[in-house]
């Protein structure tokens, strides 16, 4: 998408990194953007914060690309949503790569929705040719209709690899800025006339849903049809290599002309799509009876074994002949049965060995407090056997939840744990709410100096770009001294350090804020350092087990220490028998896993 | 072999999935055939599972396959845990690494090292690899990754020349050799152990 996007003649792109959006900028910055480069390219503080950076841009004249996961849109919806009553001047594509399945997120949204909510054309790639080729595509009809487009992906898009064919790049002159009041500034009286026009621009996109190449019937030697769009068209073209196929690459204005020619040509029509019934609502609309979510799955991903069990026998079953004066009832979604696992150790993601976090942790599950939690590496401290986290429900949601729970309370019952890059991307404003409201807290924030968990990318708080160059960092002690918030920074290895701090700031009246600081683990140089244990002394009481720490094993009467240890000393502070310590290390090994890459 | 081939690569985050997909793939674009691949990363990161898959053929629509013709296992545990997802008849190529998860670690679960039976009660052929010994030999612990690919390419429908082809076209110069010797010490380690051989091929 990166590739397509430069080649058709891409001037600024920025978003806010999550999975599976973030290696669309990095492939920008790998292809010589950066934040002073030709191509002009930067991670934004948030979602909403890159959609607006991204709308001057377009309104400069510069093709624009914004990228964000699926609840990335959720933030940027106050824009989006108005952005589709200004227009955008040159091109601009919102990226929202979608997670079905939610292998790293926190809901499956189907943000095709927003297409349609905002009125909008949709474009959904199937493959990785299509991917690219979609950019220039939304560029182009961006720009032609005046609208933001909205290119959707989901993990088996944006995480695929296949063969593309590369186009000659196209350049695109640079638009001009015009002053035009009536259409950029949106007060009711000019925002009523926009919206006719969005509504007028509408009914221009769906006779172009009509002819767009992006469209397209495929003939097939059975009786049936499959209405399809994104990756499940590939998964519905394998589980039914005889089906007609209206394949959608502009889903959103549905192509109604195109939908009858289908039904025109067989006798059954499904509509195969992952999540939501987006179109089958659409197609039923039209009053025509569809199979669809009564069979196949609304939740997770689909696969060709999946389609081709829900349809085979709808398929094969004789032609119903169905009452058309009757309404036909809405479906009952159904969900997938998960398959039973099988009874094998379980390996879920854990924090690293090393990492700056579990200290914090260790100490934080002493305290009877609940742990409102938030989105990071950090959220795994919930798991086993660390339990250290109550709450993780979106990006920047800890602070407001620890002020609503201690307000309700009338007292210090819950804290707010929340990694850097997070607490600039939405915990900085619900601080200054809690410091207006005069809220009872404490902000934990767990700064590794880094956005680990999406790949180390920079933040505010280090000034790191996305092309690596190093622009000015924000104190995180100075911006609360600023708000008026008492803050103290303590090293996240300093267990003594940072449960002093914490019984302090518990015990203290009011709000406060505790930096816990140290480097990511992955980023940090290698301590020369390592635990060893006192076979004697240790009882195997599972204090430091409790830690979750990869580092850390029951040998036959003792702990063990694996190779992956970095020294840093956390389960020699929780031990009470005194049966570690940190140590040199002695012999300068290999480490045991190794990437070759 | 059918008109497509579907391979699962599994083991921990870290352990050079990602590029063993990658090398996959590319020996059979060099074979000449439409490829498709996909991989979930995100969360698995950090010490979890990863799964990636590399389907090839005369022509691939879906990046996934329900059911693997070959599983490619850098973990043992984790190549136990894929036999799920393999066909009847398909089979499982692991290297014989133990890394165990932290219930194995904190003494809640014992490790189980059944896979080389339970694969064969369940039909399926089963070649166990040790890859780290071998990418030992070839220099560096790292290619321990490579020297698996080696021996799965002993039952995937590629030539060694287009295995040759996608090292060479991936890796940078400075840690090709190394990689080129770690592959064929695998691939050499197959045709060596005659028992573990005959039973993929028989």
């Amino acid at each position: 998408m990166a590739h397509g996007a430069v080649h058709a003649g891409l001037g600024f792109a920025c978003g806010y990194p999550g999975t599976p959006s973030t290696e669309v900028l990095e492939t920008l910055a790998s292809l010589g953007a950066g934040s002073h480069a030709a191509l002009q390219a930067q991670w934004c503080i948030n979602e909403k914060v890159a959609l607006e950076t991204g709308i001057g841009a377009a309104l400069a004249g510069k093709r624009t690309l914004v990228t964000m996961k699926h609840v990335g849109l959720n933030v940027a919806a106050d824009p989006f949503m108005t952005l589709t009553l200004t227009g955008v001047n040159a091109g601009l594509v919102v990226l929202s790569a979608d997670d079905p399945g939610m292998h790293s997120s926190q809901n499956e949204q189907d943000n095709r929705a927003y297409a349609k909510f905002a009125k909008v054309p949709l474009l959904e790639p199937s493959d990785s040719q299509e991917a690219y080729d979609f950019l220039a595509e939304a560029l182009a009809l961006s720009e032609e209709f005046d609208t933001p487009v909205v290119l959707r992906t989901t993990t088996r898009v944006a995480h695929a690899r296949g063969t593309v064919l590369e186009r000659p790049p196209i350049a695109v002159p640079q638009r001009d800025f015009q002053r035009d009041i009536a259409k950029y500034v949106m007060v009711p009286g000019y925002a009523r006339a926009r919206n006719r026009r969005a509504l007028e621009r509408l009914s221009r996109l769906r006779a172009r849903a009509e002819t767009t190449p992006l469209n397209f019937i495929e003939a097939g030697t059975a009786d049936y049809g499959i209405i399809t769009s994104g990756v499940a068209y590939q998964y519905a073209r394998e589980a039914f290599p005889k089906a007609w196929f209206l394949k959608l690459g502009m889903s959103f204005p549905l192509p109604q002309e195109k939908v009858a020619a289908l039904y025109a040509s067989v006798s059954k029509v499904a509509v195969v799509e992952e999540l939501d019934p987006f179109l089958e609502e659409q197609v039923r609309a039209l009053g025509v009876p569809v199979i669809g979510k009564e069979f196949i799955p609304a939740d997770g991903e689909l696969n060709q074994e999946i389609v081709h069990e829900a349809l085979a026998a709808v398929f094969d079953a004789p032609t119903a002949h169905r009452q058309r004066r009757r309404p036909v009832p809405l479906p009952q979604l159904k969900a997938q049965t998960p398959a039973p696992a099988a009874d094998l150790p379980v390996r879920p993601p854990v924090l690293c060995a090393g990492c700056p976090h579990r200290a914090v942790f260790a100490m934080l599950r002493k305290r009877k407090v609940v742990a409102m939690g938030d989105i990071g590496c950090y959220t795994l401290g919930a798991l086993e056997p660390l339990l250290a986290l109550d709450t993780c429900l979106n990006m920047g949601a800890s602070v407001g939840m620890m002020a609503g729970m201690n307000a309700a309370l009338g007292r210090k019952a819950a804290v707010a744990v929340i990694g850097d890059s997070t607490f600039f991307h939405s915990g900085v404003s619900a601080l200054i709410d809690a410091r207006y409201n005069e809220s009872d807290g404490l902000v934990i924030v767990l700064d590794n100096r880094t956005t680990a968990m999406t790949g180390h990318q920079g933040h505010p708080g280090t000034g790191v770009h996305l092309d690596r160059s190093q622009g000015p960092d924000l104190d995180i002690e100075r911006l609360c001294a600023g708000i008026g918030v008492r803050c103290q920074t303590v090293d996240a290895f300093d267990t003594a350090a940072v449960e002093a701090a914490l019984k302090d700031e518990l015990a203290a009246p009011g709000l406060g804020v505790l930096v816990a600081r140290a480097p990511c683990v992955l980023q940090a140089k290698p301590s020369g350092v390592r635990v060893v244990v006192d076979a004697e002394r240790c009882t195997l009481c599972g204090l430091c087990l409790d830690l979750g720490c990869p580092a850390l094993a029951v040998d036959s009467h003792s702990v063990r220490i694996t190779d992956e240890c970095t020294g840093c000393g956390v389960c020699v502070a929780v031990c009470k028998r005194g049966a570690l310590k940190v140590a040199e290390v002695v012999s300068g090994e290999e480490r045991h896993s190794g990437d070759a890459s | 072999m059918s008109a497509s081939t579907t391979v699962a690569l599994v083991g921990v985050g870290g352990q050079g999935i990602l590029l063993a997909s990658v090398l996959l793939a590319n020996a059979a674009l060099a074979e000449g055939y439409a490829v498709k691949a996909s991989e979930v990363k995100g969360m698995a990161q950090r010490g979890g599972s990863v799964l990636a898959s590399v389907r090839f053929g005369r022509q691939i629509f879906s990046p996934i396959g329900p059911r693997a013709d070959v599983v490619i296992a850098t973990e043992l545990l984790e190549g136990r845990r894929a036999l799920d997802l393999l066909r009847r008849d398909g089979a499982v190529v692991s290297a014989t690494t133990r890394l165990a998860p932290g219930v194995v670690l904190r003494g809640e679960r014992t490790y189980p090292d059944d896979l080389h039976a339970a694969a064969l009660a369940r039909g399926l052929h089963v070649l166990l690899v040790d890859a780290e010994e071998l990418a030992r030999q070839a220099g560096t612990l790292r290619a321990a990754n490579v020297a698996l690919l080696g021996a799965a390419s002993t039952v995937l429908p590629l030539s060694e020349e287009a295995w040759h082809v996608a090292l060479e076209r991936i890796l940078p110069e400075r840690i090709l050799q190394i990689n080129r010797r770690a592959f064929d010490l695998g691939r050499d380690a197959v045709r060596r152990d005659a028992v573990t051989a005959e039973e993929v091929w028989e």
